[in-house]
């Protein structure tokens, strides 16, 4: 008698462990996760790009471990070199390993970071002395709109803050693209906005800086991971990309435009299509697709050129 | 019946030898065991303490310790196993469980834990021997000189403990001499009567202190072990022993050895993100020197 309730409770526990997703082994494949490696904000390759179907007890971690040679610290949960690409200090700055997923930066370790298919994965090694945070980048375009993030699709909310035909433009790409665009709330005006929508902001940047989210930017990349800055008002607006150390490198005049990524604390992350004027925001609107944004922090342009930002 | 762990007074070289000499001793061997974490020098750190406390006598408390040890490298494997979500071999998946999260059981994980779990049961053994073979007079008496007041409260502790502990099995006992009609004695009551009783006799020991003059400075080192140091068996009349030479040596030369190897890459493990463990000759060299310092309590005529 007493053996048979023992083989119910035991039978019991069994299904309640199966009912509840546990198994052997790393589980069945969710889907396919793509990783890119790069060194120095995205400037070059250090593994080619590829595709890796992933399990459910999947993480950034494990996928990274199976296709790349690595070193991990504290734990196995800190990467400390990737393809023997080591975290260091040189010349008085440190160089670490970041991992961005759907281009965000993530706020648990990789180890910890559970994968669900379908995300874009990107490590970039690079000098973090003048940003330790850069919070979101637009390297991983289609990602955030496509898939969200921390495993949670996002609808997009377009903001047009005096943005004109930029800002239709920027709603066709986002929805060619997949993204589940809200609905347009008038012109020049700011969308009712869902709770956790990512937010596009798309206009030039005198309207743009009232924002709280963008206004980051005027104090600097420590603050916004944007390195970019605004100078003057009017026709005399100028944007400056800024270098790896945080200070002014380049600067664009009229018709310059930006892309770039940023977060506030918790928020979703804020996608800035601005410009010092309106050719600008028109400029940096025609930026939004992959081949001009892939493995950028962010992005500039002038005359129909581009520039990845930081400066180098 | 006397834990395994009491100090045993026995002709053996390691009681003999002087608290220094016996700390450095085992010491060292506790060193290496933090200082690594391959399982090839931990295993031979635990193998030199099992061999010296056999040689010394002390072969109960190597048992006791290793049990201990090993209830305790348990409970340290399996937490591991169940906390750590790293590595990149998941043997099983556990589903979400409350406080912990997902839980995924890794080979990653195991492996750590139970290199934790080996490092707690080594250095179990060597504490087990210490206790069993180092006086522990002898090493209050040694540290009285450099921190008098600490030296006097750890003797007191080491007093009065098992003092109260027997009042305690008294007044159990005296309890159920009561007869089977008598209310059973409550814990509280036990141990307001402890109290009450410890209270007695620690205002009975300080008077007694006071008397013998503890308030007073201490007497100078040399003095001390003038007075408290009389010639026993294989110690000179300063309070070395003819065997503190071979301890001192055996500590410094795995001491040092393990630092050097260590420098060499002798540490060859990592549990994450997969398990690496790299055997290389500075590896298998310490482990062996190790292993041979557990020679050092060795006596041809025991």
């Amino acid at each position: 008698m007493r053996c048979r309730s023992m083989a119910v409770a035991i039978a019991l526990f069994a299904a309640a462990l199966a009912t509840a997703g546990c198994g052997l082994g790393p589980g069945e494949d969710v889907g396919e996760v793509s990783l890119t490696v790069t060194r120095d904000y995205g400037a070059e390759p250090v593994l080619a790009p590829l595709a890796d179907e992933v399990s459910e007890s999947d993480t950034v971690m494990r996928v990274l471990e199976r296709d790349a040679e690595i070193a991990t610290r504290y734990g196995g949960g800190f990467v400390q070199s990737i393809d023997g690409l080591e975290a260091d200090e040189r010349f008085g700055r440190s160089f670490d390993w970041f991992f961005y997923v759907d281009g965000v930066e993530s706020t648990v370790g990789a180890a910890d970071y559970p994968l669900h298919g379908g995300e874009a994965i990107w490590w970039d090694y690079r000098d973090w002395s003048a940003a330790m945070r850069v919070p979101a980048v637009v390297g991983s375009w289609p990602e955030p709109f496509l898939h969200g993030y921390d495993g949670r699709r996002r609808s997009v909310a377009v903001e047009c803050l005096g943005g004109g035909a930029a800002c239709g433009a920027v709603r066709g790409t986002l929805a060619r693209a997949g993204a589940d665009v809200e609905p347009e709330s008038g012109v020049d005006a700011v969308s009712n906005s869902a709770q956790g929508a990512i937010r596009v902001l798309v206009g030039p940047w005198a309207q743009l800086r009232r924002d709280s989210a963008a206004a980051q930017i005027e104090n600097g990349p420590q603050a916004s991971g944007v390195f970019a800055d605004f100078e003057g008002n009017g026709a005399g607006a100028r944007l400056v990309g800024l270098g790896v150390d945080g200070k002014p490198a380049l600067t664009f005049g009229p018709g310059a435009g930006l892309v770039a990524a940023t977060r506030r604390y918790d928020a979703p992350p804020t996608w800035l299509v601005t410009g010092v004027d309106q050719a600008g925001v028109e400029a940096a609107a025609g930026l939004l697709d992959r081949a001009d944004l892939r493995d950028r922090y962010a992005v500039a342009t002038e005359g129909g050129e581009e520039t990845p930002l930081p400066v180098r | 019946m006397r834990s395994a762990f009491a100090y045993t007074p026995r002709r053996g070289a390691l009681q003999a030898a002087s608290p220094g000499a016996a700390v450095v001793y085992l010491g060292a061997l506790v060193a290496v065991a933090f200082l690594y974490s391959t399982p090839l020098v931990l295993i031979a750190v635990g193998a030199a303490g099992t061999l010296a406390g056999y040689l010394a006598g002390a072969g109960r408390a190597v048992r006791a310790a290793l049990w201990l040890g090993l209830a305790i490298a348990l409970p340290i494997v399996v937490v591991n196993a169940l906390v750590v979500d790293r590595g990149a071999t998941v043997l099983a998946r556990l589903g979400e469980w409350p406080l912990f999260g997902q839980v995924n059981v890794t080979a990653e994980a195991i492996a750590d834990g139970a290199v934790f779990g080996l490092r707690a049961v080594v250095v179990m053994i060597a504490f087990g021997v210490y206790s069993a073979c180092v006086d522990p007079d002898r090493v209050l008496r040694a540290l009285r000189p450099i921190a008098g007041r600490s030296a006097l409260t750890a003797t007191l502790v080491s007093r009065l403990v098992p003092v109260t502990a027997a009042d305690a099995g008294r007044l159990r006992d005296a309890g159920r001499l009561r007869g089977p009609a008598a209310a059973p004695l409550g814990r509280a009551a036990l141990l307001r009567r402890l109290l009450a009783g410890s209270l007695d006799r620690a205002v009975d020991a300080a008077a007694t202190l006071e008397l013998r003059g503890y308030s007073l400075e201490p007497p100078r080192p040399r003095q001390l072990v003038e007075r408290f140091s009389p010639p026993r068996w294989g110690k000179s009349f300063n309070g070395a022993s003819r065997f503190d030479g071979r301890f001192y040596a055996a500590g410094g030369i795995v001491l040092v050895s393990a630092v050097v190897a260590k420098s060499l890459g002798a540490d060859g493990f990592d549990a994450y993100p997969t398990i690496e463990l790299g055997i290389e000759p500075a590896t298998l060299a310490l482990s062996a020197l190790i292993v041979l310092a557990g020679l050092a309590p060795w006596r041809r005529h025991a």
